[in-house]
Parts: structure tokens; sequence; C-alpha cells
């Protein structure tokens, strides 16, 4: 039996404003306190139209490779609900700003059928009464519905982890399911023959991973109702988070009839040449050619992977990467930036640490001026502290010491005071070079570079 | 004689020459409104207009509008001034924002004498469907005054105000300034900005002047036009000084008459004012030809569907939860809406409400309104086809003269036939202006002077002229 899955994302866009009012586009504000007449819908207003929305639909549209419908319209969906003030949304039915694109995961296209603008509603607060934020009304989204040919809900999670990421690099959303900026509705059929099964439709899934397990629940719940020879009814349900299983909501009413035509307040929108091209310009780099650059300098998947999931982290890696050694920037971002980040709950812009500090310390390692527990120090103090990291070394007498002459020096004169450990390495014991490089190092303070003080004594072990 | 029946270049220089104050005139326009008892009122400003009077002396006279009494139709929000659009559902509604042409009235100083009763949500031409009564018409307080801007119309009829501004999405301006003898301009759509204004159908709806004259109509036209940020809708073309084209010789201007305007349908009576008009222009030397303009007898039904569908949704937002009407006894949430619309609007509105909900419900939105919107589109071509040849189109307003009141209350189809001829021009989103012609027994007979987009100028022109040279026949 063969599974097919669709998915329908709503994502918010962090415009400054909202789609069609000046309001600020700032849910989280206190209650009621970034609304006006127009998100009240009050009699006689019109709808503004932000431009800026157009522009963040239109960088997605680009980067998922959507055909873009030049001239384009609002249309309203009309439906009575307290949670729409003017008893309609403004939304997109006939001319989705994108259309036919796709998003590459790593065994196949997922291929998107629309992408298009509309209005978010306000959010109900359900205590005694039913209570209204009109802080959300009018909060501009942009609805992205795959074809339906998903097949397993390991194919959606990464679909929706590689969508959730190339939006957050495009910068136009926050996409945090928990926060509600990026919501998730999957359709699920199962078929024993070529044609698609009925789906049933789950809704409002709170994380990436419980949208796989939704799927999976689903397949298996339908595909046992198949194997009863019972039929599947056309159903919303959703996703129980505690026992992992989905619950039916309600039974699909024959066909909802929105009674859609085109929105008269708003004239009709061309996106000429000019405009394509201003945005197709401010394009950032997104992730799939990230990944290809690292590799290619040599960075380690983990490395890699770690980066790309935190968003702050690479924009960092990469206002430094062309300016050091990029192996030994990631291994410290990825390794004690990252731990120091995680274990005081703060972002790297919250830390002292700038750019040209980062940069001279990691040429001090990669030219093995200091050594790595010396830099795993200085990063400590260069997070915490603007201090320059030259001042750091010289005042802490950190400088390696990387002169020849003097380090064998100071080898000649630990091997001489402990001849059973020349014994012991003629031996071949291993553990003789070990405590004759603690010794070194103990006797030069810490301040010979180590591998070369190692190299160095194993020559002159050999020869004496 | 009155401060209030002189023309506005003399109440102006009296109020100049501090011969009269503001306040005489509202003072004036407030006893008429006792003396006439026309109802044409839902609101009266009364307390703020003599404040604003009052505060006026202290002010210099720097426009021709200035102090000046004008009435509002009451689907033009007015902040702190009650807006009900004659209907029971908003008959609390106190706006917290006022309209743009209401901000453009008062950046003039001028000054609201009150909100002025209307058919509800402009539904009906006659006056008859608001909430709070009908309208007289103080010509004949026997006959409707037309609607739906029934009291913009009968309180510059009666002397109340010498101005008022009024909305016409078939025709609402234009049939009752027929009806009571004045001068009621629809501007080209996106003239005048539609922010503030209680939407009816929103691709139709456009607010302009209702005055006792041109010269006076073209003043009016000249504060309210302009672009608005605030309505996407609204033209970027510059605002011309519309005064300035009045006694401009018309010789060379040519005029078309349509066929459709003059056929059969319409009084032989009216006919014969709008001939005798024609003869005039002849005469004068303009070329004025009969033409045929395609598609002009499907505008009732293209305007069915198209402004009841737009009503239908505009009308949606009145659910009783964030302003008017609240009915409390219910169990549900549709309950809630079920009784609050049940009781809140009338039945002129509830069966357009119905009609449009239907006409856009499941396929009919392809069978009825997609097919309207191309049909809209080809009308719109045949008179832009006409306008490439002619500067102006003329006929009658209205198939006929004021009726008595109580007549259409009982058949829905029929009141639509009022609008026959002023429909079209709503659909093409073109200016007219309603122009008083002549009488029969002893009602104003209206002339509609359709102009091509944006070019007020030229219907003004030909306006000022007609209503000179009737003036010198009488």
């Amino acid at each position: 039996m063969k599974p097919t899955i669709g998915i329908e994302v709503h994502v918010e866009l962090k415009t400054m404003a909202k789609a069609f009012s000046l309001s600020k586009n700032n849910f989280n504000d206190e209650t009621n306190t970034n609304i006006n007449v127009i998100d009240l819908g009050y009699p006689g207003v019109l709808p503004r139209l932000n431009k800026g929305i157009i522009d963040f639909a239109l960088k997605a549209c680009l980067a998922f490779n959507c055909k873009i419908n030049r001239l384009m319209h609002f249309d309203r969906k009309n439906y009575f609900y307290p949670d729409l003030p003017k008893g309609y949304q403004i939304t997109q039915q006939d001319t989705p700003i994108g259309y036919d694109g796709y998003i590459e995961i790593s065994n196949k296209k997922i291929y998107l059928e629309r992408m298009h603008l509309e209005e978010d509603t306000c959010k109900s607060v359900h205590t005694t009464d039913t209570l209204l934020n009109f802080n959300r009304a009018g909060v501009p989204l942009i609805e992205i519905v795959t074809k339906p040919c998903i097949n397993s809900g390991k194919e959606a999670m990464e679909y929706l982890e590689k969508l959730r990421e190339t939006l957050l690099y495009l910068g136009i959303s926050d996409v945090k399911i928990e926060e509600g900026s990026m919501r998730c509705d999957v359709n699920v059929s199962v078929s024993d023959s070529d044609t698609l099964g009925t789906k049933c439709e789950v809704k409002n899934i709170g994380s990436i991973s419980a949208v796989g397990l939704a799927i999976d629940y689903e397949i298996k719940r339908q595909e046992e109702l198949i194997k009863k020879g019972e039929k599947i009814v056309e159903q919303t349900r959703r996703f129980d988070d505690k026992t992992k299983t989905t619950i039916l909501m309600r039974y699909k009413e024959t066909g909802n009839d929105y009674r859609y035509f085109p929105e008269p307040d708003i004239p009709y929108v061309y996106i000429d040449d000019e405009w394509l091209k201003e945005i197709s310009d401010s394009m950032p780099i997104l992730t799939d050619e990230l990944k290809n650059k690292y590799t290619s300098l040599g960075i380690n998947n983990n490395n890699i992977k770690t980066i790309i999931s935190n968003k702050n982290i690479c924009n960092f890696l990469e206002s430094v990467i062309d300016k050091c050694n990029p192996i030994i920037a990631s291994n410290l971002l990825t390794g004690d930036v990252l731990s120091y980040l995680n274990k005081n709950i703060i972002k790297i812009e919250d830390t002292k640490l700038t750019q040209d500090n980062f940069i001279k310390l990691v040429n001090k390692l990669d030219s093995k001026s200091i050594s790595s527990k010396q830099g795993k120090e200085i990063i400590n103090i260069i997070l915490e502290s603007d201090k320059d990291v030259d001042i750091i070394i010289k005042e802490n007498n950190m400088e390696q010491i990387s002169d020849d002459n003097f380090v064998i020096e100071i080898i000649n004169k630990v091997v001489s005071s402990n001849p059973d450990s020349i014994k012991d390495f003629k031996e071949g014991k291993d553990r003789a070079v070990k405590y004759l490089m603690g010794q070194v190092m103990k006797e030069s303070k810490g301040k010979v570079n180590p591998s070369l003080a190692n190299q160095l004594l194993i020559d002159v072990l050999k020869k004496s | 004689m009155k401060y209030l029946d002189l023309d506005i270049k003399t109440i102006n220089e009296k109020l100049k020459n501090k011969e009269i104050k503001p306040i005489d005139l509202v003072n004036e326009a407030f006893a008429r409104i006792e003396e006439t008892n026309l109802n044409c009122f839902i609101t009266l400003n009364k307390e703020e207009a003599i404040k604003k009077a009052l505060e006026l002396e202290e002010k210099e006279v720097d426009n021709i509008l200035f102090g000046l009494p004008i009435a509002i139709k009451d689907n033009i929000v007015t902040k702190d001034l009650r807006t009900t659009a004659a209907s029971h559902i908003l008959e609390d509604f106190i706006p917290i924002y006022d309209a743009t042409v209401i901000t453009k009235i008062k950046e003039k100083n001028m000054i609201i004498i009150g909100k002025t009763n209307m058919d509800e949500f402009a539904m009906g031409s006659t006056g008859e469907t608001s909430y709070f009564g009908n309208t007289l018409n103080p010509i004949d307080k026997t006959v409707v005054p037309g609607g739906s801007s029934s009291g913009s119309a009968s309180c510059v009829a009666a002397g109340i105000t010498p101005f008022s501004l009024g909305t016409d999405t078939g025709g609402s301006i234009r049939q009752p300034s027929s009806f009571c003898g004045l001068v009621g301009l629809k501007p080209t759509y996106g003239r005048v900005s539609r922010y503030g204004v209680i939407a009816f159908a929103s691709s139709l709806d456009q607010v302009g002047p209702i005055t006792r004259n041109v010269y006076e109509n073209a003043l009016l036209l000249n504060a309210i036009s302009g672009q608005d940020k605030n309505d996407l809708t609204s033209s970027s073309k510059e605002v011309k000084d519309y005064t300035k084209y009045l006694g401009k010789d018309v010789t060379n201007l040519k005029i078309a008459v349509p066929n459709y305007y003059m056929s059969e349908v319409i009084d032989k009576e009216v006919r014969e004012k709008i001939i005798n008009v024609i003869n005039l222009l002849r005469e004068k030397g303009c070329q004025v030809d009969y033409v045929d303009i395609d598609y002009l007898e499907y505008a009732i039904p293209l305007y069915q569907v198209i402004a009841l569908g737009e009503a239908s949704s505009n009308l949606a937002r009145y659910d009783g939860i964030r302003y008017g009407l609240k009915i409390d006894n219910f169990k549900n949430i549709d309950e809630l809406y079920k009784n609050t619309r049940t009781i809140g609007f009338g039945s002129e509105v509830k069966r357009r409400i119905m009609i449009g909900s239907y006409i856009l419900s499941g396929e009919n939105a392809n069978i009825y309104y997609y097919k309207a919107l191309k049909l809209r589109k080809e009308m719109t071509d045949s008179f832009k086809n006409i306008l490439s040849k002619y500067d102006l189109i003329i006929g009658p307003t209205n198939t006929d003269v004021a009726y008595k009141l109580g007549t259409k209350q009982d058949d829905a189809l029929k009141s639509f036939y009022d609008d026959l001829l002023t429909i079209p021009v709503n659909m093409a989103g073109l200016p007219a202006l309603s122009l008083p012609v002549g009488y029969k027994n002893n009602l104003p007979v209206g002339m509609h002077i359709i102009g091509n987009y944006f070019e007020e100028d030229k219907i003004y022109q030909l306006a000022y002229f007609i209503e000179n040279k009737l003036k010198e026949e009488v």
C-alpha cells in the first residue's frame, strides 16, 4: 500500500508593518496594542498594501524555484468567524504570487503547487469567555502548498526542516513552530491502487518531529482500516502529543463555500523586471550553497550541520571566513563558543566577541604560536571582555616558543635527568614519551609549542 | 430672503467684510430644519456646529468655502459624530476616525450641520428603506426625494445647507439630485477617496457633491478631490480647478446621445426636455449625434450581480462582535450572528445580501459573477469607444420625474429600474452629472451629462452653459 502526503505550511512574514495596515507587526506586544481601525474591520476602512510583503514572498519564490504571477491580485475569502474582523480574509486564490516550484531534499524534489500571500486572523483566547487579540489580525502570511508527492513521515520532516532553514536564511520569518510563526497541516492518504486514496487532514501540529509521528501514525491507521475492508471517510484530525496518535476532530462538510471574488479595494499588482531584479540581487546565500562551500573548505560534516542550524553562528563564521583558517574557526565556533552560548542561554551577538579578536586568535592557533589549550582559555576570555588577544597573550606569558634550539636545550636538560625514561623508550614503552613531554612542558612553564617539542623529543630519544 | 439663499460668492463677501458671521448661517440652517420638517437628517451636529462657528469668528476667511454649512450623507464616517448608514445595526455607532473627505471639508473650515437620511446602507432609490423613516421632497411632500442620498438632496433643495455630500453606487447622487431639481455629480471612480465611506459596492461607490448650481458643485469637487494613500483605488491624476472651465466656449464640443437613453421606456415629456436642450446646443453650433452604445441594456442585471455580490461581502463585518448592534440572547456564535443580523438589517438589505451571497456561491460565481465582470468590461469598452469620438454623452438622468411615496416599496425589482440610465456610468467608472433642465407637472427633470475619465471639467463646462442658457429662456 502506498501512502501519499501533501503539506500546507503557513509562515508569518516578519515585515515591520502588517500586510494591509500600518500597525506594527508584533503579536507578542501587550494584547490589543498593535491594532488600528483597519485591523478591527471598522466601517469605511480600506486596506493599504505593504510592499514589503511582496518583496518577502518574492524572495521565497526565488528560493523555492517558483514561477511568478507577474500580474497578480488579491481575493476575498468570505466566511463568518469571530476571529475574522471583516467577515472575509484577504488572500490570493486565482493568482498566487508563486506556483510550480520545488524544494530539493536528499533523495528527491518536493514539488510545490502554489505559494500565496494572505492575512492572518486575530487570535482567540478561550477562558470562560472567548477573548480576541487583534495584534495578530492582518499579520502577513505566506501559505506554501506541496503537491501530493511526499511518501513518508521522514520525507515530510526533511522537507519541513529544509523549508524552515531556508526561510530562516532568507530572513523573512522567525519560523518558530512553537510560537505559531510556522504552522503545518498535513493531508495523508493511503491507497492500494494507482488512484489516490481518501485523504485525512491533520491540523496544527506542534513540531517538525510531531509531523513525522503524526504522518506515520496516520499511515498505519489508514492501512489497518483498508486491510479490514473499511472505507476511509474524509475528515480533519489533530495530533495528540501525549499519546502520539491522531484524534478525530470533525468530518469534512461537503465543499466549504468561501464565495471567493477579486478584492475590489486593492488594484492589480504588476511585478516588473526591475522589481524582480532588485529582489534577486538582494538574495542572501542559502544553505545548499553554504554547505557546498564549507565542504570544499574542508570543514567536517558534523560542524557544517551545527553551523547551518545555528544561523547566528553561521553569520559570524561568514564574516570571518575569508580572513582566517576556516577549519580552526569552525572548530572554535561549534565547540567552545557554542557551549558557552548554550550554557549562558545567549546569542553570539550578546557576547563581547569581536571579529577582529576572533581572527587574531584563529591566526595564533593556526601559526601554532599558542597551544590549543591556551586557545580555549583565550576564547573564554574574549567572549566576556573586549581585551585584545595580543595583550592577553602577553600579559599571561602565553607566547609559545617555537625556536628549535631553545626547545632542544630544555629537552636535553629533561632527558639527562631522567635516564630511566630513555631506557623505557628503548623498550618501546609509550608512556615514556608522555612522561618526558610533561616534564618538558613543566620545565618551559607550558610555553613551548607542544607538537614541535614532541617531534624534537622523539628525535633526541632516538639519537641517544 | 435669508443669507443662506444668497449665492456663495455673495455670502463669502459678506463673511469677509464681517457683515455676517458663520454663526448666522448655522442658526439659519437649524431654524430651517425645524421649519421644513423633512426628516432629512438622522443626526444633527448642533452643539459642535455652533462651537465651530464661534471658533471661526477668530479666524481669517481664507477660502470661499469658509464657514459654510454642509450636510453629510450618513454613510460617510465622522469622528465623534454618530454614523448609522440609516441602519438599526449601526444605530449607536460613533466613529473614532474621519473619512478622508471629512478631513478635507474640515480643512476648508466648512461647518457640518448633520448627517443626512438615506436608504439603509445606500440600498434603495426612494429613501424609504431608512431605519429612521423616509425623507420628504421639499418640492412636493407627496413624492419621493429619490435615493439613496435622499436627505443630502432634500436638505439642499430646502435651502437648509447650500452644500451636501452624497454617495453614488448606481445613481444615488444623480437620481435624487434630479428628483429635487439640483446639480449632483458622481466623479470618476478614483477621483475622490472612499476611505471612511461605509462600503456598499466597493468597485462602484464614489462620493460626490450635491449643490444648487454648477459653480458651487465645481467648488465642492475642488475641495474633496485628490489621491489618498488610504485608498489604493484613488487616482494620482492631478486635480484641476474645476471652476476654471465655467464659461468656456462650448461650440467645439462633440456630443453623443445614446439611442437607448431616448427610447420609448423614457417618459415622453422627459425626452422633450432633453430634445429642447439638444436643439439649444445645435443652435449654438455643437455637434450632437445620436449613437448606439452596446450592452447598455444589461445594466440592471450587471448591477444586481456585481453590486450585490460585493455588498454581501462588505456587510459581513456587522456581526455584533466589535461594534454596532449585538443581540444578547444567544446560545452559540451562529445564533449571535443570526439574531443580530436578522434584527439589525432591514428587509431590502437582507434581500440584497441574500442575492449577493447566492451569486458568489460555488459554481454560481462562474455562472454569474465572473461573467458579469466580462460583460462589465465590454460595456466599459463601448463607452470608451464612443468617448474616443465625442467629448460628452447626454440624455435624461432618469426614466421619469419623482413618483408618489410608497409606490415602489412592494416591488423589489421595480426600484432598480430607476437606475436604468445611471448604473452604466458606475459600471464604466465614468464621471456624470445631473442638471435640472425643466419641469413636468411641477416636478424637476434632470439631464445627464457623462464625461470621459477625469474630464469633470468638460462636464461642468457644458452644464454651466446649459444652466445659463435655460435661465435666459425663462
